[in-house]
């Protein structure tokens, strides 16, 4: 970790020096600071995040009973369909929200909120650098994600299937269903928001490994480096690694649907499974991608609160290698049912089953940096601690699904739905939200209320458990994903979760409530809230720090 | 911006500039416009909000944008340089970020290979019944007459890599000060660029088989079509270093701008090679060929 | 078999498969479950005996290198002994029977399934979701043996203790499926322009429900499959039927089945 620094820096003189003579035009559009980059990411990510949630607990209100309860409704409302047409629009509808609420929370919460966010805002701080390497190619990443998401929202308007509207084939989008099975532009416009917003990641990648590979403070080696930095270089090579095999392959789903070639049409010798093989080859590291920043911001986290450095500080950044590196080679793990051979079940069964050693390290080197600390349960940790917890809960499962045979049984049920919520909406969110309690005071100045945040954690663990873990009963007894209705031996569990949602669903009222609390009471939060066991740059500089920060960069020991 | 105090660092803070929201709404209007514009070639309709937008002109007006931006872009940066804000580890990291940006384009192509092997070392796998009947179980597929690979495709590997001789041979003139070798041999480079890809339009325009209909043709344009937009792209680049040269621009120490775009064309050069290997030689061996 | 209100376990067996899978299950949790608690009873482990009003003074330990590979080793093993009987489960599931009983071909298309016999007794038919309205011509009224979006108008009909075949794909031009028997353990995809293949051996006499398992659309919901297996007297009896009558096919081996229903039951209870 990063040692003391030589205080030579004249942080506090530089406060707010120059923003008050830029335009807001300026300031907000034309960017290239890097923290106000992060700020439009961060208000961004909140906003998708609602949208996000209204779309799943739509999905849950229509799922609370069986038969089709609000769809048909929606579907008469939003497009103006009538009687047996509005059921029928009403059934592809819940798919379009199925896809649009995890694309929504992947690309444009998740990923903004964690990289394009936090890692925008503290990274540059954390290794002690005066802002990214690219600072106009950081603010062009930020604004090619807002074309992105308006290209996704607006494909929910126009025509998918005949006669229908918004794209509905998951997010996986699956050929032939992505091609002859919705022939309406919708499919393009989703395929080319992909496209924008992977390219504005890709741009962020670049920028996220120049800088963390070249501004580093003099005397900060690699091994010297704050975990959180360890996390984003290694997403950011698999954002580098990945994304461009994803684009390659909505591309052909394009060219397929509006030049006829052939890539995943059998009958011109194509084949659908091979778009299968280039999403995942995106896909599965595409999950780390969403969870490794989180893993790096939670090692912060537990270490601030317990006083005490990061037990195994080498061991954490090189499982976080090693995650990385095997999440190449496992993605064929999300089509154990495609027909594959035996052979190749067998790899890739094992292949995956060994990342829950690395991710072991990481679980267990948490409990050892709390374990002899004096720790104290502030409303980050407190989300931290459920973050390790819960996210545990959700990799057991992931081990489980790795076992071709059992998944078998499993695959596309609730149960692949419980577990990927788990290391998702349990995981990564949780780490958004302890990230988001942990340096909001630094960020803005103001501290948050300790008893809203931990109300805040409070509904929400229980809504999102409640969500979620009736969903591992659904899986097993069978219940298949995707499904707008269901049989009625599925009601009882399916009743509890979407009452869960609901109560999620006030945890982020909550979570709103207090951000705007924070911002009216202006309580000072101080240059450092969190004491001796803060040890990372961003705690050296005031709150909020300068518009420039370390123009005197600072020296490692 | 950071006149009212020093900044005691060599890292370059650079000022607002328009051009990342220009760049924004222009792909917002060329990706928009361009699910117009295909629906426009096919003749389908492209419905949002009851306006019918199945037309080529979205697309174009972004298209403009972009372009727009690229130019004012980089025209900054290139002024910055001039100003001096490219010190050391400046120029290191656009050094980088070159390299990040090919290691991205080389995962790119990766994607068209993937496709291609997929195809053509799987043509006969007896559960896929479809592709079976469609090749005949056998790659090239049964009825599909391919391009000579030792007639118009190795005279453009030759020139492709003598070009990429040109461009080294610019590299060299540059760092010994020589600007006539430099504007030579970069417009020799520009000129053998333009060839290949006149050579290969002229190939495809002459090719037995079609982008549509067949995996064949679709893996084959599909791949050799993307790397031939990157010839197209590294060319302009090329062109831009050889205008700026002729101006007496770069110097023997710093010409960050033309080693990108050599960078550039030799990966440009590496992808050829596999292509031509990969795809004309072995893709087509035992075909009968065309014309 | 069919799900049941509030169940929370897999589906009970009606193959050895299953039976093999339903085993696997309950010995991976037999390894997860402890790993979860124990990870649960470290956190509240220390987040009691070392808040800071009990450990006022954090120590400073940052490595134990023995620690450091028990924790790397530990979980080494434990996938070791994942990895051994799962790899017999897989193998055992992949491994197609060299003769085969009967052959059938399950063919998805939006939204309906068609099942096709193949032998010497040739046979097709589709099978659709069975519509309400259809239930009582049907003489499928009873919607605890006929589910709503579980019962079909035409049942696949297959022979107890038989080997069988199933190759499943989709029409060529249409969207992937994926044909899902829970209690068989069985799961695979229909795939346009491809020709998977699985295999499964009922050992019990019932009504077996499963569900499209790959998202194809709108009544992606609204496919199901249904699966009777029956002795192999009434098996053959059936199909002689079908051929020229499958509505009057399907009634008698209703009617058969369906009184035939307690000596079944009889006779499980004594092989208990
Ligand atoms: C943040 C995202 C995230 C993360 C981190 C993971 C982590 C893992 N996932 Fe998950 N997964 C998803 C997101 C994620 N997954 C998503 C979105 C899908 C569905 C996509 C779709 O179809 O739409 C999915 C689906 C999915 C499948 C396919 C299921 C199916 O469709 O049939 C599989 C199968 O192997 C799998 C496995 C795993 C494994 C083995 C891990 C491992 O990395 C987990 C490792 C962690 C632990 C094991 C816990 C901690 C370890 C210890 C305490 C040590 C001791 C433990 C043991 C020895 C077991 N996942
Ligand atoms: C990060 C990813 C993520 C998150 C957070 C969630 C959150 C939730 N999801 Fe989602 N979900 C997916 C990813 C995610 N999901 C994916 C990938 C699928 C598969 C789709 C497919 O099949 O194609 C899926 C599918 C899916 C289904 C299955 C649908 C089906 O198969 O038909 C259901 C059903 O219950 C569901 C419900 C919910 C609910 C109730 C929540 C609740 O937890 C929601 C509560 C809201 C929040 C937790 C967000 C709060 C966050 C913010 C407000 C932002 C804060 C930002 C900052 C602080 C900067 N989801
Ligand atoms: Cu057929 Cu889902
Ligand atoms: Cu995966």
């Amino acid at each position: 970790m990063a040692g003391t620094v030589a205080h030579d820096d004249h942080a506090h003189d530089a406060h707010e020096h120059h923003d008050h003579k830029m335009s807001f035009l300026d300031r907000w559009f034309f960017s290239t600071n890097h923290k106000d980059i992060g700020t439009l990411y961060l208000i961004f990510a909140i906003i998708a995040g609602i949208i996000g949630g209204a779309l799943s607990v739509a999905m849950r209100a229509e799922l609370q009973e069986p038969g089709i309860q609000i769809f048909h409704g929606l579907a008469s409302m939003v497009y103006g369909f009538e009687g047996d047409a509005a059921i029928d629009g009403g059934k592809h509808m819940f798919n379009v929200f199925t896809t649009a609420h995890a694309l929504i929370m992947i690309f444009f919460m998740v990923m903004p909120a964690l990289i394009g966010g936090f890692a925008n805002w503290m990274i540059p701080i954390m290794i002690g650098a005066p802002d990214m390497a690219f600072p106009r190619l950081n603010n062009i990443s930020f604004w090619l994600i807002v074309p992105a998401f308006l290209l996704l929202l607006l494909s929910m308007f126009v025509e998918g299937p005949a006669g229908a509207y918004g794209v509905g084939g998951g997010w996986t989008m699956y050929p032939p269903l992505a091609t002859s099975g919705q022939p309406g532009p919708a499919v393009d416009l989703a395929i080319f928001a992909l496209h924008v917003s992977g390219a504005s990641s890709i741009l962020g990648a670049i920028n996220f490994i120049t800088t963390i590979l070249n501004m580093r403070a003099p005397g900060m080696t690699l091994h010297k480096m704050p975990l959180f930095a360890w996390a984003v270089l290694v997403t950011a090579f698999l954002l580098l690694l990945s994304l461009p095999v994803l684009a390659g392959g909505i591309t052909m789903l394009l060219t397929d649907r509006n030049f006829g070639t052939t890539f995943f049409a059998p009958e011109g010798g194509g084949d659908p499974i091979l778009y299968q093989h280039l999403f995942w080859f995106f896909g599965h590291p595409e999950v780390y991608i969403l969870i490794l920043p989180g893993f790096g911001i939670i090692s912060h986290i537990v270490s601030t609160f317990s006083k005490k450095p990061v037990f195994g500080y080498l061991g954490m950044a090189y499982a976080m290698v090693a995650i990385g590196a095997v999440g190449f080679v496992v993605w064929a793990h999300h089509m154990y049912t495609v027909g594959l051979s035996l052979a190749a079940q067998r790899y890739f069964l094992f292949a995956t089953m060994v990342i829950a050693v690395p991710t072991g390290i990481k679980i267990f080197s948490w409990v050892a940096t709390m374990w002899g600390g004096s720790l104290t349960f502030r409303t980050p940790m407190v989300w931290a601690i459920g973050f390790i917890f819960l996210f545990t809960v959700g990799g057991v499962t992931g081990v489980q699904l790795a076992n071709a045979g059992l998944d078998r049984s499993l695959h596309d049920t609730y149960y692949v739905v419980a577990h990927f919520h788990y290391v998702l909406s349990l995981g990564a969110v949780f780490a958004i939200f302890a990230a988001w309690y942990y340096w909001f005071p630094k960020m803005s100045g103001y501290m948050y209320s300790e008893f809203i945040g931990k109300l805040h954690f409070w509904v929400m663990f229980i809504g999102v458990n409640m969500v979620f873990f009736p969903q591992h009963f659904l899986g097993l007894a069978g219940m298949p994903r995707r499904y707008i209705d269901y049989p009625d031996a599925f009601a009882g569990w399916n009743y509890v979760s979407s009452i869960g949602s609901y109560i999620s669903g006030v945890g982020v009222l909550i979570f709103l409530f207090g951000v705007f609390e924070a911002f009216a009471k202006k309580r000072v939060a101080g240059d450092n809230p969190w004491g001796e066991g803060a040890t990372t740059l961003e705690w050296q500089l005031s709150s909020p720090p300068p518009y420039h920060q370390w123009e005197q960069l600072p020296r490692i020991k | 911006m950071a006149e009212a105090h020093q900044k005691h660092h060599d890292y370059h803070i650079i000022a607002p500039s328009p051009w990342p929201i220009t760049a924004s709404i222009g792909a917002f209007l060329m990706t928009f416009g361009g699910v117009g514009y295909m629906r426009y070639l096919n003749g389908g309709s492209f419905k949002l909000f009851g306006l019918e937008l199945a037309h080529p002109w979205l697309f174009f007006i972004g298209l403009a944008v972009v372009l727009y931006t690229m130019i004012g872009w980089w025209a900054d940066t290139i002024k910055e340089a001039h100003e001096g804000a490219h010190t050391r580890v400046v120029s290191l990291h656009l050094r980088y970020g070159m390299i990040m940006f090919i290691a991205s384009e080389v995962m790119f192509f990766v994607a068209w290979f993937w496709a291609f092997f997929d195809a053509s070392l799987f043509p006969h796998e007896a559960i896929q019944a479809s592709r079976v009947e469609f090749t005949g179980g056998q790659w090239p597929p049964k009825g599909i007459e391919v391009l000579d690979p030792w007639h118009l495709p190795i005279y453009n590997t030759v020139i492709l890599l003598l070009s990429g001789t040109c461009v080294t041979w610019a590299h060299h003139a540059l760092l010994h000060g020589d600007r006539k070798g430099l504007v030579n041999g970069l417009a020799l480079t520009v000129v053998l660029g333009l060839l290949f890809s006149f050579v290969q339009g002229y190939e495809y325009a002459h090719a037995p088989f079609a982008f549509k209909d067949s995996i064949y043709g679709s893996t084959f344009f599909m791949a050799t079509g993307f790397h031939g937009f990157h010839v197209i792209v590294g060319t302009i680049f090329l062109t831009v270093c050889l205008l700026r040269a002729a101006k007496g621009d770069f110097t023997p120490k710093q010409h960050f701008g033309f080693e990108a775009a050599a960078w550039y064309w030799h990966f440009v050069d590496v992808v050829w090679l596999f292509l031509f290997f990969s795809i004309y030689i072995w893709g087509g061996w035992g075909a009968p060929l065309a014309g | 078999d069919q799900p049941q209100p509030w169940q929370s376990t897999l589906q009970p067996a009606a193959t050895p498969i299953m039976e093999q899978i339903r085993w696997f299950e309950q010995y991976t949790l037999w390894f997860i479950v402890p790993i979860t608690l124990f990870v649960l009873a470290l956190l509240i482990y220390v987040a009691i005996r070392f808040r800071a009003s009990a450990n006022p003074v954090p120590s400073k330990t940052s490595h134990n290198s023995v620690i450091e590979v028990v924790w790397t080793v530990g979980p080494v093993l434990i996938l070791l002994f994942f990895a051994i009987p799962s790899f017999n489960l897989l193998t055992a599931q992949l491994t197609q029977p060299e003769n085969p009983d009967l052959t059938l071909k399950a063919t998805a298309t939006q939204w309906q399934w068609n099942y096709e016999y193949q032998g010497d007794k040739e046979l097709a038919f589709d099978s659709y979701l069975l519509k309400e309205e259809d239930r009582s011509a049907a003489g499928k009224e009873d919607k605890s043996i006929y589910p709503r979006l579980l019962a079909v108008d035409n049942e696949m009909v297959i022979p107890v203790n038989k080997t069988v075949r199933l190759l499943v794909t989709a029409a060529p031009t249409d969207v992937i499926h994926s044909f899902a028997m829970p209690s068989f353990g069985v799961k695979i995809d229909a795939v346009p322009g491809r020709l998977n293949e699985t295999w499964f051996k009922a050992e019990r006499e019932g009504l077996f429900y499963g569900q499209c398992s790959e998202l194809c659309g709108k009544d992606h919901a609204f496919m199901p499959i249904a699966i009777r297996v029956v002795s192999e007297e009434k098996y053959t009896a059936w199909l002689d039927a079908a051929g020229s009558d499958l509505e009057g096919a399907n009634k008698a081996l209703m009617a058969a089945v369906d009184g035939g229903d307690k000596a079944v039951q009889l006779a499980e209870n004594v092989s208990n």
